[in-house]
């Protein structure tokens, strides 16, 4: 291939986030000309994972262009005790894997059966998110939420009226989408009043529920209809994969793992890959016929190449919602097992442990916590970091107190956990989510049927004919003797 | 290669090729999977992804092999190949000195961002063009050393980099080095069964996905979560409520 130039191109995808790296693997067996760039010259664009290095670069790059991302007010500390050789220490650069995104992948998700379906799951490992624990301000200690329903029955914390009324509340839950006359007189009210009219839950209670949300917004400004189906795929998702977890994370990197994965897939059914390639000028053209580009696009390596369909990522903020979050990535000098200990037989060891610290759980000198806190605490065995460390990353709503309150928090969750080690690392910034991808805590599947959507855009009416995302294996991946005319 | 007769243990080795256009990488694959070689082979169109298993005596490693094929322009597609990748083979042209310049390139991106314990051979490929091919095998001794001059073509040989000079190259970067020809099979398996040999007990991943061995890699990978495995003891556990 001597010119990008020289190929009629019939999709040129700019960007490898999640999403479209998503899109190059469900138009990997399409045969269709793929030209997949990016302006950046690593893999994830928003989902990327990097090394110490890395994000050095990666904070010093934000830092020269401040306006025009989804990421700003990066900045990283260290610790500086580097004097004493038995002080704990950060290993090299590359012992880290830190990911933008951290999140976790609920078992029901339709993201893993298209992994699957696709194949491309052989490629990916996949670990347990286990223990959830939330914070209880009045004891000062992290509690460990009940997993399921014979959890609840076995809680000594919890008095048997309340414990009625929360196996009627959790029957109810998993069946919501039946039971409309139960809630949908309240879907827009907060979750807050609805679990006390309806089912008599104590302050405490609901923030549990809550917590299961993953919600960034305090109780009362959580609506019940955007709750309800998330309590439900957390209460659901338990069990399916093996017991004792309701939620997977990928290996080595979060989404960072799942858009290369993609990636090589589009790469391998011929799509061709360039980094450090942006789209600077985009020319809509009258297609002559349907043979004949619709875009005409300028390469920032200096080239120009038309195509039929042009699919960028889409930067522009979003109104509704939550739009940006204030996040740290903590490198911490212990293992934390105690976090990690599975209380249900034949579980897989957990990877990742969840932290939740709810509203006003934690002091601050100046103002209230509002909002709450949730820390992934990912062990070694993701990959991210070397044995005897653990990366946290840290979300809360942003906020001019934000980064106080998570320094709280990362403080409040290291005096609880016994042999808490020391922090060696904070990467701090603030994220802003694109349109159509709200900044969500756990993969929401609404971008897969962004990704369906745009596959069908582009295979047109052969969109009928073919599955999204089904593929056959492909035989390179047996063991068995190549005879195809691959070569 | 011989199939596997008692169960030994298995492991997925990803290997990512590297190395400029033309070098032929895909054929030295094309001789390691399909032991076949074919002359003037188009430039490999689009990127492929291939299998081998290579029996060692105590275990059975199954080679994952990415070849950047046909996009070295780019150079893109190596960096998702390298990431995580075990093992890594840089071919150069040994009838072409610019390709083991940008051999070099690639050794030096591999040891600046791929996984630190990656473990890499030097491969200087097309063996078959100089005259030491006809008699020689694997021997890849001192005695080849110093008796290729460079643009003495006029008895066969086009060799243009000496053997002496790679060679201490990779001893200097730790590089595992070999002379192969994929065209008449010199050398081939030898690498992939070195590379094997080379690759630290401790990197070995359980062979991946619910297709192999299943039993095998159990207590090591304590932390997998199988996406396709059987669900039975779990059903009691889903808070069906």
């Amino acid at each position: 291939m001597e010119s990008l130039s020289d190929t009629r191109w019939d999709v040129v995808i700019s960007g490898t986030g999640l999403r479209h790296s998503l899109l190059a693997l469900a138009l990997s067996r399409s045969n269709k000309k793929i030209l997949h760039v990016d302006e950046n010259d690593y893999y994830g664009g928003p989902e990327a994972a990097f090394s110490l290095q890395e994000v050095d670069e990666w904070v010093e790059e934000l830092g020269k262009a401040p306006t025009s991302t989804l990421f700003r007010n990066a900045s990283i500390w260290k610790s500086e005790e580097e004097t004493s050789t038995d002080s704990p220490t950060l290993s090299f650069s590359r012992a880290y894997t830190l990911t933008l995104s951290p999140q976790i992948i609920y078992t029901k998700s339709k993201l893993l059966s298209r992994l699957v379906s696709s194949k491309v799951y052989r490629q990916l490992e996949f670990q347990a998110v286990g223990n959830w624990w939330i914070y209880n301000a009045e004891e000062a200690v992290l509690k460990r939420l009940p997993n399921g329903r014979e959890d609840i029955f076995q809680d000594k914390n919890i008095d048997n009226r309340a414990k009625r009324n929360l196996m009627k509340f959790l029957k109810f839950v998993v069946d919501y989408e039946n039971q409309t006359d139960v809630w949908e007189a309240q879907s827009e009210s907060g979750l807050d009043i609805f679990l006390s009219s309806k089912f008599n839950f104590p302050a405490h209670l609901q923030i549990v529920i809550t917590a299961l949300t993953l919600s960034l917004a305090p109780p009362s400004e959580t609506s019940v209809k955007w709750a309800l189906p998330r309590i439900a795929r957390h209460l659901t998702s338990i069990g399916l994969f093996g017991p004792g977890f309701g939620a997977v994370v990928p290996k080595w990197g979060g989404g960072a793992e799942i858009s290369q994965v993609a990636c090589r897939a589009g790469a391998v059914g011929g799509g061709v890959y360039v980094l450090g390639t942006g789209i600077e000028n985009v020319k809509v053209v009258e297609a002559e016929d349907t043979e004949s580009p619709a875009f005409h696009l300028a390469l920032s390596n200096g080239e120009a190449v038309g195509t039929k369909l042009y699919v960028h990522e889409a930067t522009d903020k979003d109104n509704g919602g939550i739009t940006t979050v204030s996040k740290a990535i903590s490198i911490i000098s212990s293992s934390v097992p105690s976090l990690f200990r599975s209380t249900v037989e034949g579980s897989p060891l957990a990877a990742v442990s969840v932290v939740v610290f709810p509203p006003m759980s934690l002091q601050i000198a100046d103002g209230i916590q509002s909002d709450p806190v949730y820390i992934m605490v990912h062990s070694s065995e993701t990959g991210e970091c070397p044995a005897g460390q653990s990366v946290l990353y840290s979300t809360t709503k942003s906020s001019s107190l934000s980064k106080i309150v998570l320094q709280a928090a990362l403080e409040s969750l290291m005096n609880r956990v016994p042999n808490q080690g020391k922090l060696l690392y904070t990467l701090y910034y603030e994220q802003t989510a694109p349109s159509g991808s709200p900044l969500d805590l756990s993969f929401d599947d609404q971008l897969l049927e962004q990704v369906e959507a745009q596959w069908r855009e582009v295979m047109a009416e052969k969109a009928n004919e073919e599955s999204f995302m089904q593929f056959e294996e492909r035989k390179g991946m047996e063991a068995e003797e190549e005879d195809d005319n691959d070569y | 290669m011989a199939e596997a007769t008692a169960p030994k243990p298995s492991s997925s080795v990803k290997l990512v090729l590297l190395g400029e256009a033309a070098v032929g990488k895909s054929s030295l694959v094309l001789r390691f999977v399909n032991n076949d070689f074919q002359e003037n082979k188009e430039p490999t169109i689009g990127a492929a992804f291939l299998t081998q298993k290579c029996n060692l005596p105590t275990r059975t490693i199954k080679f994952e092999i990415w070849d950047t094929a046909g996009q070295e322009r780019f150079a893109s597609l190596a960096p998702m190949y390298y990431r995580n990748a075990q093992s890594a083979l840089v071919v150069y042209d040994l009838t072409k000195p610019t390709s083991l310049v940008k051999a070099k390139h690639w050794v030096a991106e591999l040891q600046r961002q791929a996984s630190p314990g990656i473990v890499i051979a030097l491969v200087g490929n097309k063996l078959d063009l100089t005259n030491e091919s006809a008699s020689s095998s694997n021997n890849l001794g001192d005695d080849s050393e110093g008796d290729a001059t460079e643009g003495e073509a006029d008895d066969g040989d086009a060799r243009k980099v000496s053997t002496a000079e790679a060679k201490s190259y990779a001893e200097e970067e730790g590089l595992l080095f070999f002379e192969t020809s994929a065209k008449n099979g010199t050398n081939v398996s030898e690498v992939f069964t070195a590379i094997a040999n080379a690759i630290p007990e401790t990197s070995l991943k359980g062979a991946r996905g619910p297709g192999a061995t299943q039993a095998a890699s159990r207590t090591e990978d304590q932390s997998r979560v199988n996406l396709t495995g059987p669900r039975d003891s779990a059903a009691k556990d889903t808070c069906a409520c």
